[in-house]
């Protein structure tokens, strides 16, 4: 199977996917905001951070001082193209793949439905 | 650098998406509704505002007041902004938006020049008090219905714009 155009190996992981789909709906997000939706620890969520930061993907803004400190993380244009390109590609994956019957279609909110798997490798 | 992707962790990941952008939602409802307390705020001001047309001030408090009433209401904005957790990113806003805020804006100088007309044309006693009191009525009556109207596209408009879209789970060949 060809590579899907798009496919992201820095937003692939589950939690920087996470991290990233938030942030694409909105134009910022405090940082304790991003933490509590995704239950993650300070620690996590500022190393996914600064690694997507480092790839230029995000913009981390520190606003205040003292006890008003507030972090606001942004994405980037390079980070929101390279989201749409990741989920473009998934799609792509997904599409290529047979499709379940109609009893197996899944709803929005569920997000446990099995998929079983048409294996398919993606190089980069 | 070769990742192993299958369909069906494809499409959990597309799946995985729309989780943490529900949440985005559940802010922008979360910090709309306790917007109360600002929308009274700016409803008293603008009370004190137009019912000062009715004393005789000299030009310059007159154009004081205004800078004051500008100033207070900038400052309400920038602190109601200050408190939230998060912004909507403008692709997800739609046409209501822009129309509710429209509609504000005309629905509020229709109701004050037209009541303020009525309280002089009728000689009715404190016209400015009686139009301060309609156009800060007619505001706080408006205010919520249009903002729940705004919001409640919201969500819908966003599910339109998900990139995960709603195909069916893969099956094995």
């Amino acid at each position: 199977m060809s590579t899907p155009t798009g496919f992201d190996e820095l937003i692939h992981p589950a939690t920087r996917l996470s991290v990233v789909a938030l942030l694409a709906a909105t134009e910022w997000a405090d940082f304790p905001f991003i933490r509590d939706s995704l239950s993650l620890s300070d620690s996590a969520l500022s190393k996914q951070l600064h690694t997507l930061e480092e790839a230029g993907y995000l913009e981390i803004r520190k606003e205040g001082g003292g006890r008003r400190r507030r972090t606001k993380v942004r994405l980037t244009d390079r980070g929101r193209t390279a989201f749409e390109g990741h989920v473009a590609a998934l799609r792509a994956i997904v599409e290529d793949a047979p499709t379940a019957t109609p009893a197996a279609t899944a709803p929005a909110e569920d997000t446990t439905t099995p998929a079983p798997a048409t294996a398919a490798e993606v190089t980069r | 650098m070769t990742t192993p992707v299958d369909a069906e962790r494809a499409w959990q990941d597309l799946q995985r998406i729309r989780v943490p952008q529900e949440r985005v939602y559940d802010e922008v409802e979360r910090g709309a509704s306790g917007e109360a307390a600002t929308t009274y705020i700016t409803a008293t001001l603008m009370w004190l505002f137009v019912a000062s047309w009715g004393l005789t001030l000299p030009d310059w408090i007159f154009w004081l007041l205004t800078v004051a009433y500008v100033v207070l209401l900038g400052t309400l904005i920038t602190f109601a902004a200050r408190r939230a957790r998060v912004r909507l990113h403008r692709s997800r806003h739609t046409w209501r938006s822009v129309a509710s805020a429209l509609a504000g804006a005309v629905v509020s100088l229709t109701t004050l020049l037209l009541s303020g007309f009525l309280a002089r044309s009728l000689h009715l006693p404190l016209p400015t008090v009686i139009q301060a009191t309609v156009s800060v009525g007619v505001h706080l009556l408006c205010v919520g219905p249009a903002n729940r109207w705004t919001r409640s596209a919201l969500r819908s408009h966003g599910a339109r714009l998900d990139p995960s879209g709603s195909r069916p789970a893969p099956t094995a060949p």
